[in-house]
C-alpha cells in the first residue's frame, strides 16, 4: 500500500497539468477574481444603524455586569443602538413591526442568549455575529437560542454573509469570498482526479498488471484512493496558505475554526475522489469531458464566480452551494452546524462510494 | 507425466461470442511454449485466463499443481506478465516503474532495489534507470515492459507479442533474453504474429484458430503434419544438348526423390526431409559437366503449415 501511495504522489507531482489545475490555477483565480472582480462585486453594503432591545433575566449579578459591559462597549460604535426593553412581548411586537431590528434576551444559569430576529437578514446576521463575539469573550455563556418568528423569517443568501464585519476584528473582502469558493472548487474538481486515477490505469493498461498481482482487489482499490490523500492535503494547505500569506485573504478568525474548515474540505475532497473513482471505473469515455462542464455549471449557479448569481430554490439545491454556505458559516460566524452536516453527509457518501467502487473493482476483468 | 501447466477443455465466452472453445494443451516446466494464431484466434483470451485476468466459463487449469480457481493468490505469485501493450507509468523513471511492479509481489527494501536493477540489466537498460518512458525509443520501452514483468523472478512468464514494433536490434535482444530466462528455469508462454520468431525460440508450438486447437507440437512435428518434402533448387549452366528427361530418370532412382522439374537454368528437386543427398547431388552435377552456380533449399515452414491446416494465412 505504501508503494501505491508513493507512486500516486509522484505521478501527481510530476504531471504538469495536475500541478496547474489543482495547485496553481485555484490560487491564481483567488487573486484574479478577488482583485479584478472585487470592485464590481462589492461586498460592502450600507445597512444603516441596527436597533436592538434587550432584556437581562439572569439572577447572576456577574453575568448581568458582563452583559452591560459588553453592550456599552458595542454601543461605542454608533451604528448599533441597544435599548433596554420594558417587556418581551412589546419588544417582539416592535420587531415584527420593524420599529426595531431584533430583541435579545439574556437569561438563565448558565447564561443563555435568545435572539428574536427581525425582517432584515443582514442585520440579523450582524446581531448574531455580535452575540457570538460575546460568547467568545465570556466563557460562562453556553448557547445562543434564536427564535425567528415565521412571519419574519426569510431565506439567507450568500450576499448576507459577505458583509464587512469590521466590528468583529476581521476586515472581510471579496478575496475572502473567493478564497472559500475556490477552495470549494478544487475540492469539487477532485472528482476528476478520482476518475482519472482508474481511467488512467485502464488507458495505460497498467490496470492489468495491478489486477494480476497477488493483492486483494479491495486493498488495491483503497490503496489507490489513499494514494490521493497526500495530494489532497497539499492542495488544500497550499491554497489556504498562499491566499492568506500572499493575497491577505481570510478564512476563519481563529486557528480552531481554520483547522475545522480544513478538515471539512479534506473530507469533501475524499468524498469527491471516491465518487470520481466509481465514475472512472464505470464509464468508457473521458470523465473530464463529462465532469468538467458539469462542475463549472454547478459552480456558476452556486455563486462560486460571483455572489450575485443566486436563484432561490435552485442554487440552494446545489451541493457546492451548500458546501460554500457551510464554509462561510464556519469562517465568518464560527458556526459549526452546517459544516457538521456537510462533513457527515460527505462521510456517508464517501463510504457508500468506496464500497461500491471496491465491489466494481473486485469484479472487474482485465482490459482487452 | 505431470505438466507444469495443464489446460483442459477451456471455454471462455464474451456474451454470445465463444472466444476460446474447448481448448486443451499442456506446457512442460522450463520450456518456451508458443501460441500461434491470427487476430481473434483466442490467444490473448487464453493468456488472460491463464494470468487470472479473466474468469472462464468451463474447463480446468492446473498450474504447478495448483487449481487456478481455488488457489488464485498462490498462482498469481508465480506469474509474470509482459503484455502486448506497453504498460508502464510515464511519470516514473525506469527504475521506479520496475520497483513499483515488483513491490506488488511482496519485494521490499534492498531486495526490491536489487531485483529491479537486475531486471533492468537483464534487458539492457541498466544505464537508463533514471530515464522516463516518454524519453525512450520504442525498443527501449518494450524492454522496460519486459523488465517490469520479470523483476520478481516469476516461475511462469507470459509474453503477449513482446516484440511488436521494435527494431531488429531490440528484437534480437528480447529473443535472446527469453532464451536466457528459459535456461534459468523459467517457463515461458509466448505469442507472436512473427512466425520466424516462434520458429526460432519456441520449444513447442500450439496453433489456435477460432478459439480451437488446430495442432500442437515441436516445429518438426507440426511441419510433418502437412508435408515431409523439401525442395532443393540448383542453378546451373545447361549445355545446348542437355537432355532433361534422361537426367531426371537418373536422379529419380535416388532414395526419397519425389519429383524433378526444370525452369530456365534452375533444376528443382523435391526430396523427403529424411533423405538429404545434397553432396551426392553436387557430385552428380559435376560428373555430368553441369556447373553448380547456386543452391537454395526450401524447407516447409510454419507459414506453409499454418496455411495448410487452417486454410488461411496467419495475418
Amino acid at each position: 500500500m505504501f508503494h501505491i501511495i508513493m507512486k500516486e504522489t509522484k505521478e501527481f507531482l510530476r504531471e504538469k497539468t495536475n500541478l496547474f489545475f489543482f495547485l496553481m490555477f485555484p490560487v491564481v483565480l483567488v487573486f484574479l477574481l478577488g482583485n479584478l472582480l472585487g470592485s464590481m462585486d462589492n461586498a460592502e453594503e450600507a445597512i444603516g444603524s441596527i436597533k436592538v432591545q434587550y432584556l437581562i433575566e439572569t439572577e447572576n449579578i456577574y453575568h448581568a455586569m458582563a452583559v452591560e459591559g459588553f453592550i456599552s462597549s458595542v454601543e461605542d460604535d454608533e451604528s448599533i443602538i441597544f435599548d433596554k426593553a420594558t417587556d418581551l412581548d412589546s419588544a417582539k411586537n416592535m420587531a415584527a413591526d420593524e420599529a426595531i431590528d431584533a430583541v435579545v434576551v439574556f437569561q438563565g444559569e448558565p447564561l443563555k442568549i435568545q435572539i428574536y430576529e427581525g425582517r432584515n437578514n443582514i442585520k440579523n446576521r450582524t446581531v448574531s455575529a455580535i452575540m457570538n463575539g460575546f460568547i467568545q469573550t465570556n466563557k460562562s455563556m453556553s448557547a445562543i437560542i434564536k427564535t425567528v418568528p415565521d412571519v419574519l423569517s426569510s431565506g439567507i443568501t450568500l450576499q448576507d454573509d459577505m458583509i464587512k464585519q469590521k466590528d468583529l476584528g476581521v476586515n472581510r473582502s471579496m478575496l475572502d469570498y473567493y478564497a472559500v469558493t475556490m477552495m470549494t472548487m478544487i475540492c469539487s474538481m477532485s472528482i476528476i482526479l478520482g476518475s482519472a486515477a482508474f481511467k488512467g490505469e485502464r488507458q495505460n493498461k497498467t490496470v492489468n498488471r495491478l489486477i494480476i498481482a497477488p493483492k486483494n482487489r479491495v486493498t488495491l482499490f483503497l490503496a489507490k484512493i489513499l494514494g490521493m490523500v497526500p495530494q489532497t492535503i497539499l492542495q488544500i494547505v497550499l491554497l489556504m496558505v498562499v491566499s492568506v500569506l500572499f493575497f491577505n485573504a481570510h478564512y476563519a478568525g481563529n486557528i480552531i475554526d481554520n483547522v475545522y474548515l480544513f478538515f471539512m474540505f479534506f473530507i469533501i475532497t475524499l468524498c469527491m475522489i471516491s465518487i470520481g473513482a466509481v465514475i472512472g471505473l464505470l464509464i468508457k469515455g473521458s470523465p473530464v469531458v463529462i465532469l468538467m462542464p458539469f462542475i463549472w455549471i454547478v459552480m456558476f449557479f452556486s455563486g462560486s464566480y460571483s455572489k450575485e448569481v443566486y436563484i432561490k430554490g435552485f442554487s440552494d439545491a446545489m451541493p457546492i452551494y451548500q458546501i460554500q454556505e457551510a464554509a462561510f458559516d464556519l469562517a465568518v460566524f464560527g458556526r459549526y452546524g452546517r459544516a457538521n452536516i456537510v462533513i457527515i453527509t460527505s462521510i456517508i457518501v464517501m463510504f457508500f462510494m468506496l464500497t461500491l467502487g471496491a465491489v466494481i473493482f473486485s469484479r472487474k476483468e482485465g482490459e482487452r | 507425466m505431470s505438466y507444469y501447466i495443464s489446460v483442459q477443455n477451456l471455454v471462455k465466452k464474451y456474451g454470445e461470442l465463444c472466444a476460446v472453445d474447448n481448448l486443451s494443451f499442456s506446457v512442460n516446466k522450463g520450456e518456451i511454449f508458443g501460441l500461434l494464431g491470427p487476430n481473434g484466434a483466442g490467444k490473448s483470451t487464453t493468456l488472460s485466463v491463464l494470468t487470472t485476468l479473466s474468469d472462464f466459463n468451463k474447463g480446468e487449469i492446473i498450474l504447478n499443481g495448483l487449481d487456478i480457481r481455488k488457489d488464485k493468490m498462490e498462482i498469481k505469485q508465480l506469474i509474470g506478465m509482459v503484455p502486448q501493450d506497453i504498460a508502464v507509468y510515464d511519470h516514473l523513471n525506469a527504475l521506479e516503474n520496475v520497483k513499483f511492479f515488483a513491490s506488488l509481489y511482496g519485494l521490499k527494501g534492498r531486495q526490491l532495489t536489487e531485483s529491479a536493477k537486475e531486471a533492468l540489466e537483464f534487458v539492457g537498460l541498466s544505464d537508463k534507470q533514471s530515464i522516463k518512458p516518454k524519453h525512450m525509443s520504442g525498443g527501449m520501452k518494450r524492454r522496460l515492459n519486459i523488465a517490469c514483468g520479470i523483476a520478481h523472478a516469476p516461475q511462469l512468464i507470459v509474453m503477449d507479442e513482446p516484440t511488436v514494433g521494435v527494431d531488429t536490434q531490440s528484437r534480437e535482444h528480447i529473443l535472446n533474453s527469453i532464451k536466457v530466462l528459459r535456461d534459468r528455469g523459467a517457463t515461458v508462454i509466448y505469442t507472436s504474429h512473427y512466425m520466424n520468431e516462434v520458429e526460432e525460440i519456441c520449444d513447442r508450438i500450439a496453433i489456435i484458430d477460432k478459439g480451437q486447437m488446430v495442432a500442437c507440437g515441436t516445429k518438426a512435428e507440426l511441419v510433418s503434419l502437412v508435408t515431409d518434402v523439401q525442395s532443393v533448387y540448383i542453378e546451373t549452366k545447361l549445355p545446348i544438348d542437355f537432355n532433361f528427361e534422361e537426367f531426371k530418370k537418373k536422379q529419380m532412382v535416388m532414395p526419397g526423390m519425389r519429383a524433378l522439374s526444370l525452369k530456365e537454368n534452375i533444376i528443382r528437386m523435391d526430396i523427403t526431409i529424411n533423405h538429404n543427398h545434397l553432396s551426392k547431388m553436387i557430385e552428380q552435377f559435376l560428373s555430368l559437366g553441369l556447373p553448380v552456380i547456386n543452391i537454395n533449399t526450401e524447407v516447409p515452414n510454419l507459414d506453409t503449415m499454418f496455411l495448410t491446416l487452417t486454410g488461411h494465412e496467419l495475418r
